[in-house]
């Protein structure tokens, strides 16, 4: 595969923002300008569930090789598992079947030493924190178990700033529209200093407009740091802007039935939309899954 | 900074609604209303003993009584301060057991079945049938009604408090998960603050029941201090007054812990929907 080309830079905020914080590696290695997230592979991995008496089919023999550094999303229709494979990879699942590494790891260990970060589908943030304290919640937990350090104070700080939450600081997420609320969370998945990201439609809740808005800033600080990203989602335009790879899955049981690599430039905008290529994605993406559904 | 007034889009503050005057209008209205709502109460108490005519042995005016209150101010203060210090005690006994039952149970389901029959047992035991009891191991001491004020505080504080602990946000839940905070951690940051509304309701409800702890230790506990003994002095010996001063006392107390725990809870909970005025949160929208 084609790895897309993510070091060009607006110059909006200087990259020592996101990079600077990163530049030891756990084992005292050289320093680079910006970190590259760690591989995720995951192996014929099956997932059952049990429903009273008898078992469903989650996940059948999911075979995915993530990249450092790459964006994978995963789309599909309601229950096909994406969820649920975004959970095992974090570890907060057990699988029966296969095999799951995160950087060379088991997803237990890769949660142990804090090497996930994770967006719930609702900002999940904590009510009697403010902005400033909420995003350095991941942090503050399992010191002893972090290998990669988390964002300094000064690069969190400036990483709201990035994302418009200069002023709002002290505010509590009461204090705070539902868009604010969701860029609180995504800075601190990447405050978190966690190579690898795992997104479970995080913003699903969002209007239209704003979500939008929130994908693009999200493509921001993505191609800024380069951490690895799972990414689950049920909007096409959405899965085909961030992503690297798409990969359309099939319910009952789930399965990958469909890859799709993304070719677009890097780093993209909203000019994209309207590049033929990205509506040639769009569509084999609306077909794959149309598919699905006529399955 | 006022939030109502923040706006995302950088639009020009001279052009900003005056949002400030209702806001604080709003907020002395809602401070005036307790009082107003206890001024009509004692209007309507004054004007029907007065117009009825009705025997002041059977129902003295409000005004007689705080009179009464002003009059024998030391003789209530005296005894206000053992009620107060058994209820105290008794309301701070309760919350340290319940806590801590409370967290036990959250976190193991084998405690949690282990203490609802004693849970259910005590709540349905009248506590008054306790007092004797409690004279019985600890003599005339002060702890006897301490225990019936425990005893009647621990069953709402334990409840609520379990409840809060166990209703945890599952999202917020997992996200503690997924970077392995420990069980202490997620009691720190996640369950134990997001139970206070419910400890915060429970601790209102239990600043009467401490009283009401107390006053039952006091009458039936063989107790000669106390507003729950004064009341019952006045009671057999026909000195209404005093009946009626140690009522006024044990509300006034009621009361004044209500507040000073409403005060708390509104600074504590700032957070919390229950502390927006009607409207919602202002927000920064």
């Amino acid at each position: 595969m084609t790895r897309p080309c993510r070091t060009a830079y607006d110059g909006a905020v200087p990259r020592s923002t996101l990079a600077g914080s990163h530049t030891e590696t756990p084992t005292g290695g050289a320093s680079t300008a910006r970190r590259i997230g760690a591989p995720v592979s995951i192996r014929d991995v099956s997932k059952w569930f049990r429903t009273g008496r008898s078992f469903l089919h989650a996940l059948d023999g999911i075979d995915i090789e993530i990249q450092p550094g790459e964006f994978v999303s995963l789309i599909g229709p309601s229950g096909c598992g994406k969820s649920t494979l975004l959970r095992v990879v974090g570890g907060l699942l057990a699988y029966e079947t296969g095999t799951v590494e995160v950087d060379g790891a088991s997803p237990a260990t890769a949660r142990d030493t804090k090497q996930i970060g994770f967006a719930p589908q609702t900002p999940s943030l904590l009510g009697w924190r403010t902005v400033r304290r909420n995003v350095t919640l991941l942090a503050e937990v399992n010191r002893r178990g972090a290998v990669h350090p988390p964002l300094s104070e000064a690069a969190t700080l400036e990483l709201l700033e990035t994302v418009g939450l200069g002023d709002f600081l002290d505010l509590l997420p009461k204090e705070l529209s539902g868009g604010m609320q969701q860029r609180v969370s995504l800075v601190r998945c990447f405050a978190l200093g966690a190579p690898v990201l795992l997104m479970d439609e995080p913003f699903s809740a969002l209007d239209e407009i704003t979500r939008n808005e929130m994908r693009y800033l999200l493509l921001d600080l993505w191609e800024r740091t380069g951490h690895t990203v799972m990414f689950v989602t049920h909007s096409i335009p959405e899965a085909v802007i961030l992503s690297d790879r798409v990969l359309v899955m099939a319910t009952q049981p789930g399965q990958i039935v469909h890859t799709e690599t993304i070719a677009l430039p890097r780093p993209r905008s909203a000019a994209i939309e309207d590049d033929e290529r990205y509506l040639a994605h769009m569509r084999n993406v609306r077909r794959a899954l149309g598919e699905v559904s006529a399955r | 900074m006022t939030t109502d007034t923040v706006q995302t889009g950088g639009a020009d503050a001279t052009k900003q609604p005056p949002v400030q005057r209702p806001q604080r209008l709003r907020q002395s209205a809602m401070l005036a209303a307790p009082v107003a709502g206890i001024a009509v109460v004692f209007a309507v108490w004054e004007f029907y003993v007065r117009v009825f005519d009705i025997s002041r042995l059977t129902l003295p005016t409000p005004i007689d009584i705080l009179v009464h209150l002003i009059d024998q101010s030391g003789f209530y203060w005296r005894h206000a301060r053992v009620t107060l210090l058994e209820a105290g005690l008794g309301y701070g006994l309760a919350l340290g057991a319940a806590l801590v039952v409370a967290t036990l149970m959250a976190h193991s389901r084998f405690a949690e079945r282990a203490s609802m029959p004693v849970i259910v047992l005590l709540q349905c035991t009248p506590v008054a049938v306790l007092a004797p009891v409690f004279l019985i191991w600890f003599g005339f001491s002060v702890w006897p009604k301490v225990l019936v004020a425990t005893v009647i505080c621990y069953i709402p504080f334990t409840i609520n408090e379990f409840t809060g602990l166990r209703s945890v946000d599952p999202n917020a839940y997992e996200l503690l998960r997924s970077v392995s905070a420990s069980k202490v951690e997620i009691f720190c940051k996640l369950r134990f603050p997001q139970s206070l509304p419910y400890l915060f309701s429970a601790g209102r409800l239990c600043v009467g029941l401490s009283l009401i702890g107390a006053v039952i230790g006091e009458m039936f506990g063989g107790s000669t201090e106390g507003l729950g003994n004064t009341a019952r002095v006045g009671q057999t010996r026909l000195l209404i007054d005093q009946l009626w001063g140690s009522i006024f006392a044990l509300a006034v107390i009621g009361v004044i812990g209500y507040l000073l725990l409403a005060a708390l809870e509104a600074r504590v909970l700032r957070w919390h929907s229950s502390q927006d005025l009607p409207g919602g949160p202002t927000a920064a929208r």
